[in-house]
């Protein structure tokens, strides 16, 4: 029987549709034009200023310490919520649920508007602490759907036969918890860093003084900066995001 | 025990000392566009006054205004467009200037400040002017007279842009006419809008951003648009001139506001002041090519760059240029007008 095309054009289609436009972003990192409309000729400058760029290296170091607290925050609470809505069934649970899931639907400018009114209320210094927060209120619930989604087919009885084999609270969880659903953590936990290193709207109205984050560097660059430089540093970022995930992989691959 | 009690005893002297020894805040928070201060000029007041410069960027005036309103505080300096200082002046929002620890205002430019919206200075002092004008390519078109007339040109039908942005090209065709473009009166808005109806059958497109790279690749011939992106333009491609209406046109300025309640108020007037001293004006100008509105700064900027229409206006078309200012409600009359072109065939 002949094979069909089909599957094969659209799985070429699809991974046009998503890498084409990085590959375009990574070949204009390099491009003379700093419209990057046409080709004008091979450069490196791009990314020699962006070396010298001191305020986005700053903007950088705000975004991960801010990505890292939050997504630490979160996943703790998330992981914890999780449970509670798998394990205990009641009316008081659907009400949590409800407000575990609204951060999802809320519309991201009301979201930002609201919380900044808030920490205004509490007289609370917009600062790191204020961006945090706010990033862990909305990561919270993304962590939360991806572990309770491993918790549904999450087979009790393994917890029930290590404590007939005489595991206490603490070394069950430890011992035999975590490590079921620690894939599911992990994915709720990169999925936390990377709404948090995303996140433009919220953060915009929470940051203070001396907080400026990259997202909102570089929609401030779109008046007077340079795109080109944007690009080199997705350009680094990407880079980097490949050779972390390969080694991740890699480093899985041996263990027995 | 004793040593213990030496330590906190040296401890809390040590506090008393450093609060002694702290006059006022030694951190100045400014709340800008990106790119918009030279680097090193951020560094020698640092240097000079001992203290320490956070800048904050943020991408328009509304996204702003919108935060500031809602009570985000910790911002002592803000350079927001001169329509948005009249509204947060008008929402009292900004500190009245001390003059007295102004001195070198004396340098601002008379001629600027006859348009300006706040021309006595009392709560904003311009920072950088824009203005909006045309660029086309020198090689490509022959004869072209410095006069919002170009866009009836036949010749380059197809080949021309204007801005997407109601107030910029209806404002243009007002100064087409004579006329003031913060007006307000029907008939000159609807003659107005009938010149803009005329040039759109010449035109390729209304088009706010791809029109930069459009005139430095050729696919457009003529353009209108903001100065500062003409000269990303002609950085490109050296052919793309720019030139100012004889008619006048429209100057955007961005001003350095103090914000009330800010904590480091003294320090803040201290740098508006060091960003009007002229050797750090012209400086500044160069590196963010627009113009710092600063007399005396003017002799020490390179002839090319003072001389250039992109830059710095001949006085005779700046005394009638304008600064766009907010309508208020009257904003729906530009609205209107604005509908009426975009449905015209």
């Amino acid at each position: 029987m002949r094979r069909s095309v089909t599957p094969v054009i659209v799985t070429v289609g699809v991974l046009l549709f998503f890498y084409l436009p990085v590959a375009v972003l990574v070949l204009n990192s390099f491009n003379a034009s700093r419209f990057g409309g046409e080709w004008t000729g091979f450069t490196f400058d791009w990314y020699r200023r962006l070396w010298r760029a001191r305020e986005i290296w700053e903007a950088l170091g705000n975004t991960m310490l801010i990505a890292t607290l939050a997504t630490a925050v979160s996943t703790v609470i998330g992981t914890t919520a999780a449970f509670a809505l798998d394990r205990y069934r009641s009316r008081l649970q659907d009400a949590h649920y409800l407000l575990v899931y609204a951060p999802l639907v809320v519309p991201e400018i009301l979201m930002g508007m609201s919380l900044l009114l808030f920490f205004v209320a509490l007289r609370l210094q917009l600062g790191y602490l204020t961006i945090v927060l706010s990033h862990v209120t909305f990561c919270v619930s993304y962590v939360t759907m991806v572990v309770l989604g491993r918790l549904q087919d999450f087979d009790w009885g393994l917890v029930e036969a290590a404590q007939d084999l005489g595991a206490d609270a603490w070394t069950t969880a430890r011992r035999v918890v975590l490590p079921l659903l620690a894939p599911g953590i992990a994915a709720g936990a990169l999925l936390a860093f990377t709404l948090s290193v995303d996140d433009f709207v919220i953060t915009f109205f929470v940051a203070g003084p001396g907080t400026t984050t990259l997202p909102l560097r570089i929609y401030s660059m779109i008046k007077h900066g340079s795109p080109p430089l944007i690009n080199a540093l997705s350009t680094l970022m990407l880079v980097l995001t490949v050779a972390t995930v390969w080694l991740s992989q890699r480093l899985l691959e041996e263990k027995p | 025990m004793t040593r213990r009690h030496a330590w906190i005893a040296a401890a809390l002297a040590a506090l008393v000392l450093a609060g002694c020894a702290k006059q006022g805040p030694k951190t100045l928070h400014v709340y800008t566009w990106a790119d918009y201060i030279k680097p090193e000029v951020v560094q020698r007041f640092e240097r000079e006054n001992g203290c320490k410069i956070v800048i904050d960027t943020f991408d328009s005036n509304e996204a702003m205004y919108a935060k500031l309103k809602a009570g985000a505080a910790g911002y002592d300096i803000v350079t927001p467009s001169s329509y948005m200082v009249a509204i947060m002046a008008q929402q009292g929002m900004l500190l009245d200037l001390d003059r007295a620890k102004l001195p070198n205002l004396v340098n601002v430019d008379p001629e600027y400040l006859k348009i300006a919206l706040d021309p006595q200075m009392v709560h904003s002092v311009p920072y950088m002017l824009t203005n909006t004008g045309f660029a086309y390519l020198k090689s490509k078109v022959k004869d072209v007279e410095p006069t919002w007339a170009v866009f009836d040109r036949g010749d380059l039908k197809g080949r021309m842009t204007m801005l997407n942005d109601m107030r910029e090209t209806i404002g243009a065709a007002l100064k087409s006419l004579g006329y003031s473009l913060n007006t307000i009166d029907d008939r000159e808005l609807e003659q107005a809008r009938d010149v803009v109806i005329r040039w759109k059958k010449n035109l390729a497109k209304f088009e706010s951003e791809q029109y930069k790279s459009g005139i430095a690749s050729g696919e457009f011939l003529l353009v209108h648009g903001y100065s500062g992106d003409i000269l990303q333009a002609r950085s490109e491609n050296p052919d793309v001139t720019f030139l100012a209406p004889r008619e006048g046109l429209s100057v955007a300025c961005d001003d350095l506001v103090i914000l009330k309640g800010a904590r480091a108020a003294d320090l803040a007037h201290r740098f508006i002041n060091f960003l009007h001293d002229p050797g750090v004006a012209a400086e500044n100008s160069v590196f963010i090519s627009y113009l710092c509105p600063n007399a005396a700064a003017f002799p020490r900027l390179p002839a090319e760059f003072r001389d250039d229409p992109a830059v710095r206006l001949d006085p005779a078309v700046q005394a009638k240029c304008e600064v766009i200012r907010d309508l208020g409600p009257d904003n729906v009359k530009y609205t209107r007008v604005w509908d009426q072109i975009k449905a015209a065939p």
